[in-house]
């Protein structure tokens, strides 16, 4: 039976290769950590539900990208549909952060005519010793482009759960100002059943534990 | 058969380095280890079947093709068979087995099923015959390797399918290794990422992990387009797992040049585009409802099929029957990666047409990898029958070049598009700016322009009722007839010129300013000039206005002048007679042009006079300004010869400064010279003190032999001495008895002659010791000689104490002699000096 939920959002998460893209999503729809995981070879799909108000779960479809430049010409015909989007950069690697830029702009040319609330994400913060790119620069850089920056760690799980929820919180509250609009041929969000009253209760037991499974 | 021949030896290398990585249960594990019981059946089908060729090796080459076909259906059979048996074989992969049960099965070949020994058989000679196999018989070997290459053989086998066993690229290999490729960091944090779970390639540092890492390096080295591409590490991995890295490396450059590999990796990816057409074709034409059901979710191809491709189901499959594949791949090319995934596809049709998205995501993820874990075969057979048209294929691919052509074309045509869209806005923008400045420009101009127009109208009739008014005036001055009336007029009149001029210059004046205001308001169309401006205007309609009133008052004043000369006409007329005034006018007349001219002269004058004062003005201004510039000149010469004083200044300085830099360059020299003597003096010093030093070790040298020399000596002189000394004891005892022999002749003054024997005695024996040694020891008696001799034996020198003996002598020399001592005496002194 499927879950009920008042909207699906579908968020991509794009960066730099080895930053640690399907590491932070496994930790967040799995709930573990792999010391290594294959290197994605086009894209990967996880899926989960997040309850960002109490009987409010919005299900997420986050699409998992190839970070190396080639495989930019499969994954961009993932963009188009998405509405939210992670971009990650690893905090012990000042390359990806400087890419950072380039992953944008690649992002908003495939995505139009729509747009992409995108969260800059600085991974592996666990790794304090090797950091190279600071949290002031970062936060600075994701004011420059309108985005909310955050530290997190896979390995430790510090932050994931916060940078999805707080990016489907931002999303959430667009569409119900009517900043995002759900079209047909748009499957960026959709919206789903609104739970009865009466069964509500169950159903929030139920997915949550879902969620945390 | 070149390469038939090195062959053992690569596949024995192959297999020595591989005899590890290959233990691990879930790659290949060892019949041996599943036991033979379980084998059997199938081992028996299998016997049956390829006993045909093993068993006839002679025939096998001179097969017809009856025979052949007959071989293929037995083939077939196997296979089904095979396919019942799939779960007796449940852990195994590959039917063939490692290394180490090459050991096993050499040494104890009654364990190894006949089967086995058939299939090595026959793969043997399929590799020692392998080009004339390729020739004749390549429909078996294709279905000889569609079953599976054992696992030994695959290392061979698969160079010989790439032909690759003889590559020049070979001999760069240990040179690639030396150079550093830009791709390095990006490799080496694939590498661990890199079937991390199998024990070949576990562990940083691990031999999997050095020479994946080389061989990944020296292919981005070698083709620098494409570099290193994810994924690509999976299938050098697999090679690596086979065979040494120099032959991975080279089957791995012809996978890439001549299977399609290297279009899959480029950087644009073009083929894995094509390929997913291709494949979404095909998926639309075998299983339509499957497609219609995943283009409902949205579901991409590109979501699972493209690891497919690039890897080889390397990574979507448990490497054994990814293995199998590879085998066909090897053979056939992607063919079997299309008929592969189409047969999966079809398998699970019935369940993922009832799943959704996440649901079908989760079936791919975790269902379909194990779902063929136990029969590799059951999966190759439905790859075989999936349709696939080679020519249609081809035709799909034109299709898909020209799509993308057509693609690019738009995309170039979208970009230039949208940059002339983003031009053109910006000038629209700037052109609306720049628009709406100029009609307010305009706007303003009119306006001003229309007011000049005005203002011009309005002087143009002033003047023309101003030359009335003169026209009238000179009427009224023709008909003047009184002197005090005429003056009165004529000061009118100047009065009224003089206005007028005033008029005019004010008009001007006005004018002037109307066009100094038009210029202003075309350069500076600000709303302060503006307002400027149009104060100017009020001001200038004001002075119109008073000289609208100024002329009026004039044209009152002309009509009370015409009003009195009427009065006057009529005054003369009334009076008659006017013939003498009439007289009288011409002269008037020729006054009045008089004062008229002198007038205009003074006015001139005047005029000249400002002019001169003004030119005045300016010579002063010239002046004061030469007085200033010459005093700039002078300062400036002030400052040039200070300027030049101090450049002599400096110049001395410099030159004195050159002079002391010489002479303490000299000094330098000098005292260069000075410490280059010195040091010589110093070194020649040191030869001195050197030579003088060797002298001296010399002279020490030499001192030293003579000291040994001298104590040699002294020793033989202390004996000397001993000698002398018992000699003087001799003589001492002779004396003793010519003193016994004398006391018995008891002659009284012989006493005086014995004591001064005594005394003189001992210098004389004193004497005679120091002139040789050698007359002491001829000139004693020879009782005597014997005596000391005797007596050394005797009493040896060390228990002699010399001292001691001549006390206990002299006590007793004492007692028989007073006159001892002083014998005594003497002898110690001898001895003392000897010492």
């Amino acid at each position: 039976m499927e879950t009920i939920w008042l909207y699906q959002f579908r968020l991509i998460v794009i960066g730099d290769s080895t930053v640690g893209k399907s590491c932070l999503i496994r930790r967040f729809t799995e709930g573990r950590f792999a010391q290594v995981s294959d290197p994605t070879v086009g894209v990967d799909f996880f899926s989960r539900l997040v309850e960002i108000e109490p009987g409010k779960r919005i299900k997420l479809q986050i699409w998992d990208t190839a970070g190396q430049e080639r495989f930019r010409s499969i994954t961009r015909a993932y963009y188009r549909n998405s509405v939210g989007g992670l971009l990650l950069f690893d905090i012990t690697n000042r390359r990806s952060f400087q890419n950072v830029h380039n992953w944008l702009e690649e992002a908003r040319s495939h995505v139009q005519p729509h747009s992409i609330v995108f969260l800059l994400v600085g991974h592996k913060c666990d790794l304090e010793a090797q950091r190279q790119v600071t949290q002031h620069e970062a936060e600075k850089l994701a004011g420059a482009y309108g985005m909310r920056y955050v530290e997190t760690s896979a390995r430790d799980a510090i932050n994931v759960e916060k940078a999805f929820v707080d990016l489907t919180r931002e999303i959430f509250e667009l569409v119900r100002d009517g900043d995002i609009k759900i079209q047909d041929g748009w499957e960026g969000v959709k919206s789903g059943f609104v739970p009865n009253t009466v069964h509500s209760s169950e159903e929030v037991t139920k997915g949550s534990r879902q969620c945390f499974c | 058969m070149s390469i038939a021949s090195s062959s053992p030896e690569k596949e024995s290398s192959g297999g020595a380095q591989l005899q590890c990585p290959s233990s691990p249960p879930g790659l290949d594990p060892d019949p041996s280890s599943t036991g033979s019981p379980i084998l059997s059946p199938d081992s028996s089908s299998h016997d049956a079947v390829l006993s045909a060729p093993a068993a006839s090796p002679a025939d096998s080459e001179n097969l017809s093709p009856d025979e052949l076909e007959l071989l293929a259906k037995l083939e077939e059979q196997n296979r089904l068979l095979e396919a019942d048996s799939k779960s007796m074989r449940s852990m195994s992969g590959s039917r063939r087995n490692s290394g180490s049960s090459l050991v096993s099965s050499s040494s104890a070949s009654s364990n190894l099923s006949h089967l086995e020994e058939d299939t090595w058989i026959l793969w043997g000679r399929i590799v020692n015959e392998w080009e004339e196999w390729r020739r004749k018989k390549d429909k078996l070997l294709k279905e000889l390797i569609r079953k599976g290459i054992p696992h030994h053989f695959r290392a061979i086998v698969w160079q010989l399918l790439g032909n690759a066993t003889d590559m020049p690229v070979k001999n760069q290999y240990s040179e690639l290794l030396k150079m550093s490729s830009p791709c390095e960091k990006l490799i080496r944090r694939d590498i661990a990422r890199t079937y991390p779970e199998h024990e070949f390639f576990k562990g940083q540092d691990s031999l999997g992990q050095e020479v994946l890492f080389n061989v990944m390096k020296a292919y981005s080295l070698v083709d620098r387009e494409v570099g290193y591409c994810q994924g690509s590490a999976f299938i050098v991995g697999l090679l690596l797992m086979q065979m040494p890295e120099e032959e991975a490396f080279c089957v791995f450059v012809r996978l890439m040049q001549e299977y399609r590999l290297r279009e899959l990796f480029k950087p644009s990816m073009a083929e894995l585009g094509l390929c997913i057409y291709q494949f979404e074709y095909l998926l639309q034409e075998q299983l339509p409802e499957l497609n219609v059901h995943f283009r409902s979710q949205s579901f991409h191809t590109s979501m699972y099929a493209s690891s497919w491709f690039l890897t080889l189901f390397l990574t979507f499959l448990p490497l054994p029957v990814a293995t199998r594949i590879f085998d066909i791949f090897m053979y056939e090319g992607l063919e079997i990666i299309f008929r592969v995934g189409l047969a999966i596809l079809q398998y699970n049709q019935t369940d993922l047409i009832q799943l959704d998205m996440e649901g079908m995501s989760q079936h791919f993820q975790k269902v379909i990898p194990h779902q063929f874990d136990s029969c590799p075969d059951k999966l190759i057979l439905r790859a075989y029958q999936v349709k696939y048209n080679p020519k249609r294929m081809k035709k799909l691919e034109k299709e898909y070049t020209t799509i993308k052509n057509k693609e690019m074309e738009e995309q170039i045509e979208i970009k230039r598009l949208r940059t002339e869209n983003r031009l053109l806005k910006q000038r629209i923008e700037t052109l609306e700016k720049g628009q709406v400045t100029r009609a307010q420009e305009a706007e303003e101009n009119y306006v001003i322009k229309r007011e000049l127009a005005v203002v011009r109208q309005q002087c143009s009739a002033a003047s023309e009722s101003l030359e009335k008014a003169q026209d009238t005036i000179r009427e009224l001055q023709q008909h003047q007839y009184t002197e005090q009336f005429v003056s009165n007029l004529q000061t009118q009149l100047e009065q009224s010129r003089l206005h007028e001029a005033e008029l005019l210059g004010a008009l001007k004046e006005m004018q002037d300013k109307v066009l100094d205001l038009e210029k202003r308001s075309s350069c500076l169309p600000d709303e302060n000039n503006m307002a400027a401006l149009q104060d100017e205007v009020k001001q200038m309609k004001l002075k119109e206005l008073e000289m609208l009133r100024s002329f009026r008052e004039m044209q009152d004043s002309v009509t009370d002048l015409n009003q009195r000369w009427q009065h006057h006409m009529s005054r003369s007329g009334s009076t008659g007679g006017g013939g003498g005034h009439w007289k009288e006018s011409p002269k008037k007349n020729a006054m009045n042009e008089l004062q008229d001219k002198l007038m205009t002269v003074r006015l001139r004058e005047a005029q000249a006079q400002a002019e001169l004062r003004e030119v005045k003005l300016k010579a002063l201004q010239l002046e004061s300004q030469n007085q200033i510039h010459s005093k700039l000149i002078g300062r400036n010469e002030q400052e040039r010869s200070a300027l030049q004083d101090r450049l002599q200044m400096m110049a001395n300085q410099n030159k004195a400064l050159q002079a002391q830099l010489s002479e303490m360059k000299r000094k330098q020299a000098e005292s260069d010279c000075k410490s280059k003597e010195e040091v010589m003096a110093v070194r020649l010093r040191e030869a001195d003190s050197m030579t003088v030093m060797a002298e001296l070790r010399q002279k020490i040298a030499e001192l030293e032999i003579q000291k040994e020399e001298g104590r040699i000596k002294g020793q033989l002189n202390h004996s000397d001495s001993r000698q002398y000394i018992t000699q003087l004891r001799d003589q001492i005892a002779e004396l003793k008895n010519e003193v016994r022999q004398l006391r018995g002749q008891k002659a009284a003054p012989g006493g005086g002659g014995n004591y001064d024997l005594c005394l003189t005695s001992p210098a004389s024996a004193e004497g005679d010791f120091l002139s040789s040694d050698d007359d002491l020891l001829p000139s004693p008696l020879p009782t005597t000689g014997l005596y000391p001799a005797l007596t050394g034996s005797c009493h040896p020198p060390a228990h002699l104490d010399s001292e001691g003996s001549t006390d206990s002598e002299a006590e007793e020399r004492a007692q028989t002699h007073p006159d001892a001592p002083q014998l005594y005496g003497g002898m110690v002194c001898a001895e003392a000096l000897d010492n």
